[in-house]
């Protein structure tokens, strides 16, 4: 009988353990990609057929009904260039030159990968955005709970954790050859509240 | 020591039952998930062109802002589906076809499709389909088609709804 309860302990806590492993696994998969370049981090394996079983699924969880990387290269971002994790308190300077493909965006999350409620309603940056000159010599985009005294802004809420999601629409012939050392945004992090 | 072998390997061979099992639960639990969500809202084989994604509507996670959505959840277990679409002028749209494992099977967007207004239909292996028609084969009877466009400001809306709706998603 002790025989018997010994096996049904051992099927229950490899049930358990196997589960809460896909279950973690799954939600640090599509922030931690294996291609990364700076604060950056992508898989190039989403949404096809030769995808594995968990690639496949942590983008059911945390990014369905994402496109391939022949239309669309996805970037997570959950930590500054120092390694630290995003945290809304603080203020972030994020700053590039344009990004090599016909569009492209960066949105702002919460942990769980939704936009987060904030008075001026601005979610995310985009090349649109960019005048002529910015395009040219660069760009600068703050982070911050509060509306800077220039320039541009994206906000974050105070005590939140966030996460960024840069899309590339279209990326460049040139991009697709070497995306781990790619010209992409940088993020840094200036001061903390 | 020897009795703790046999509930060991069950151990294991249950952890990676457990493994598996709930990547294949996530993946397509998730994805019935929100072909149901798109289908109570219009019902199958039928285009729903949502309102740009904000805080307060974001039917899936990590919606884009800057996009607005139109889609449709099919079904082809009573035969195959049209879908006519319109791409609107001087701005990325696509259109992609997800199965229910989540997979893309088809994705074309404007530049792609020369900024012309096309039309393909979704088949199962076995479907007989009109001749001359582009056909999309897919391996599973329900998944979601999505457009995506692009809105540089969000007032841009306005014009672009009544060409986005010229896109459709019906029944053969």
């Amino acid at each position: 009988m002790a025989g018997k309860r010994r096996y049904i302990a051992g099927g229950c806590i490899g049930l358990v353990l196997g589960a809460g492993l896909a279950w973690y696994a799954t939600g640090r998969a599509f922030k931690d990609g294996a291609v990364r370049n700076g604060p950056w981090s992508t898989s190039l394996n989403y949404g096809v057929a030769s995808a594995d079983a968990l690639t496949r699924a942590a983008v059911a969880r945390r990014g369905l009904l994402a496109l391939p990387k022949t239309e669309t290269v996805y970037w997570a971002a959950t930590r500054d260039s120092a390694g630290a994790l995003l945290d809304g308190s603080c203020t972030y300077r994020l700053s590039g030159k344009a990004v090599d493909s016909r569009w492209w965006s960066i949105t702002l999350y919460d942990s769980q990968g939704y936009l987060q409620a904030n008075s001026a309603r601005l979610w995310s940056f985009s090349g649109a955005t960019l005048t002529a000159e910015e395009a040219q010599k660069g760009w600068q985009v703050t982070i911050a709970p509060s509306r800077p005294r220039t320039g541009h802004w994206l906000p974050s809420l105070a005590g939140q954790p966030f996460e960024l999601t840069l899309r590339m629409y279209n990326p460049g012939a040139q991009f697709m050859t070497s995306p781990g050392t790619a010209d992409l945004p940088r993020l840094t992090k200036e001061s903390c509240a | 020591m020897t009795r703790w072998i046999g509930p060991l390997l069950v151990a294991i061979a249950a952890a990676v039952l457990g493994w598996y099992g709930s990547l294949a639960l996530a993946t397509y639990g998730l994805m019935d998930v929100a072909m149901r969500r798109v289908a109570a809202e219009g019902g199958v084989n039928v285009m729903r062109h949502g309102a740009l994604p904000t805080a307060e509507n974001q039917p899936i996670v990590r919606p884009s802002p800057d996009l607005v959505y139109s889609s449709c959840a099919y079904d082809l277990s009573k035969g195959p589906v049209l879908i006519k679409i319109t791409p609107a002028p001087d701005r990325y749209s696509s259109l992609s076809i997800f199965d229910a494992r989540t997979d893309v099977v088809f994705v074309r967007n404007d530049q792609q499709a020369g900024g012309k207004p096309y039309q393909i239909i979704l088949a199962r292996t076995d479907q007989a389909v009109p001749k001359g028609a582009e056909v999309v084969r897919v391996d599973y009877d329900r998944g979601i088609a999505l457009i995506r466009l692009l809105l540089r400001r969000s007032a841009e809306i306005g014009p672009l709804d009544p060409v986005r709706r010229q896109s459709s998603c019906q029944a053969l």
